[in-house]
């Protein structure tokens, strides 16, 4: 690899590129963590509960 | 929803159920639209020697209709339903919400009197001209900022996936739409683009790819994941598996633009990474498409009996299969067959009839019933549109395979001395009969589109009758 010939850019490509794969890798790990499970699964039938709590909204 | 669940939440969704009926407006004259100019691709007479109606001009119209207009309107419908239904709280801002769709639905009738006068950008799916897109702009920016708020102000204390999502596309779109727009202004109506040669299309089909994956993809992965476990009224198969999805998604998305330009000026590696980063996505959108499926484990037969439901689960399976279709376009050897033909338009429109415009339709009869606490005027109706809608995306989109497929094999068809098989015009010749079987397919879909407005407009008629009934013995 041509270090010197780096510019800006390239280093700042380079520098998400890894950012992005280490940051994914660590949301796999959180995840798949089993001492997460309930935490995240606990969120499962959130779009259920809101049933009850409309009101009227505002139609006239 | 810890804090509240005793305490009603009276909501701001007048907002919602105007940008539900423009939504539905738009689904019919979008595709209307398409099918006028699909039948002028098969009879070329129906120009008309009218330059304002001619391909070339109806052609973005009738993207920005279907995309913009009929997209956006659902977006804003359910983006501003769910988040107040999921964080129990009123919009951040409702006179915000107001702005944003009388100023969308100025874009629009400015997109309606621009384009067919010939005045764009000639960039794909940014068409509009330069006072247009800073309108978008500032709309866009007023529609996440009360979004965004509107979570921030949230009662529970979690945020749901859905919003996740939402906030993601309008936080990606309006940094694309910003960067791909950037033009130098010479008069009103016309600008040029400050990138010029590859980069400028680099930087197109960064915005173009883009708008798929965070527009119609992850706003209505938003969507999916609100709806389908609504209606099937079971909860998400796997929480665990959505959050992959999101987060797969929006890494992953932002890489694949350059394999909308795999043999052309770009760099070869920038394809390559393109398609590579393309079929990996297949994982995420997968994932997410089992985890939207699996959501009616035990709950399969409901589909026997419920409509709106069907349109749910039928919008994910076109979902896989989009995905998983596009990575394999992507691929240089495919591709080398497929770029430049119907087989992309056929692609582009299974993810858009079957995947975008179908869970949109799911979610919009859901929020009908909801937002005017009626049933539907007629449920049968709501199963005829459904098999209109996929029998017409089926139609449509095989046409467009099998002619798209025969175009790439005519093109690069050469005999023994290396001369070409066929000349461009007997390939045009061949195509004709899926041409017409396209305007078939569109017709088709848009009659489903004419059923599902009156529907709607019956079942609103019909609850405002109940509504003012009601109303009468309470007053006297």
């Amino acid at each position: 690899m041509d270090v010197e010939s780096m510019t800006t850019n390239d280093w700042l490509g380079v520098f998400f590129a890894v950012f992005i794969f280490v940051a994914m890798i660590y949301v796999y790990f959180m995840v798949f963590r089993p001492a997460n499970k309930d935490k995240f699964e606990s969120q499962r039938s959130m779009a259920l509960d809101d049933e009850d709590l409309i009101n009227s909204g505002d139609k006239k | 929803m810890e804090a509240t669940q005793a305490m009603p939440v009276k909501y701001d969704m007048d907002v919602v159920r105007w940008f539900t009926i423009a939504a539905v407006i738009y689904l019919v004259v979008g595709t209307l639209i398409g099918v006028y100019i699909a039948s002028e691709l098969a009879w070329p007479f129906l120009n008309l020697d009218i330059p304002y109606i001619t391909f070339g001009r109806l052609r973005p119209l009738h993207t920005n209709s279907v995309i913009f207009a009929f997209g956006g309107c659902t977006l804003m419908a359910t983006g501003f339903y769910i988040v107040q239904r999921t964080g129990a709280v009123k919009l951040w801002s409702n006179g915000l919400a107001w702005f944003t769709f009388w100023g969308w639905n100025l874009i629009i009738v400015l997109a309606v009197i621009t384009l067919p006068l010939g005045m764009t950008q000639g960039k794909e799916y940014a068409e509009l001209e330069w006072p247009i897109d800073i309108m978008i702009a500032v709309v866009w920016l007023a529609f996440g900022l009360n979004y965004i708020m509107t979570v921030a102000i949230r009662k529970s204390s979690h945020i749901y996936v859905s919003n996740w999502f939402f906030m993601s596309m309008i936080i990606m779109i309006t940094y694309l739409h910003v960067v791909n727009s950037l033009a130098i202004p010479v008069s009103l109506t016309q600008s040029f683009s400050i990138y010029s040669g590859v980069q400028d299309a680099m930087i197109q089909w960064w915005w173009g790819h883009n708008a798929v994956g965070f527009y119609l993809t992850a706003g209505f992965l938003g969507i999916m994941y609100y709806f389908v476990p609504k209606q099937a009224n079971r909860p998400v198969f796997s929480y665990r598996l959505s959050v992959l999805h999101f987060w797969g998604l929006t890494f992953g998305y932002v890489w694949l633009g350059a394999h909308h330009l795999q043999y052309t000026a770009l760099p070869d590696w920038t394809g390559s990474l393109g398609a590579a980063i393309s079929l990996a996505m297949i994982i995420p959108s997968w994932g997410g498409a089992m985890n939207g499926m699996m959501t009616l484990s035990g709950a399969w037969d409901r589909l026997r009996t419920d409509y709106i439901l069907r349109f749910l689960v039928v919008s994910l399976a076109f979902y896989a299969m989009s995905t998983f279709e596009g990575p394999v376009m992507s691929i240089k050897t495919v591709n080398a067959l497929s770029h430049y033909t119907d087989w992309t338009i056929g692609h582009v429109h299974s993810g858009a009839l079957g995947w975008v415009a179908m869970v949109s339709m799911g979610a919009i009869y859901h929020m009908v019933k909801k937002l005017w606490r009626t049933e539907m005027y007629s449920d049968s109706l709501v199963n005829v549109h459904f098999w209109l809608a996929t029998i017409g995306a089926v139609v449509y989109v095989v046409a467009m395979w099998v002619s798209g497929i025969m175009q790439g094999l005519m093109w690069r068809d050469y005999d023994e001395y290396g001369a070409l098989t066929y000349t461009f015009v007997e390939s045009v010749s061949a195509m004709h009969p899926y041409y017409a079987m396209r305007v078939v397919g569109g017709a088709i879909y848009n009659l489903g589109a004419w059923i599902m407005l009156f529907n709607v407009v019956m079942t609103v008629r019909q609850a405002s009758a109940a509504h003012r009934t009601n109303a009468v013995p309470a007053k006297a």
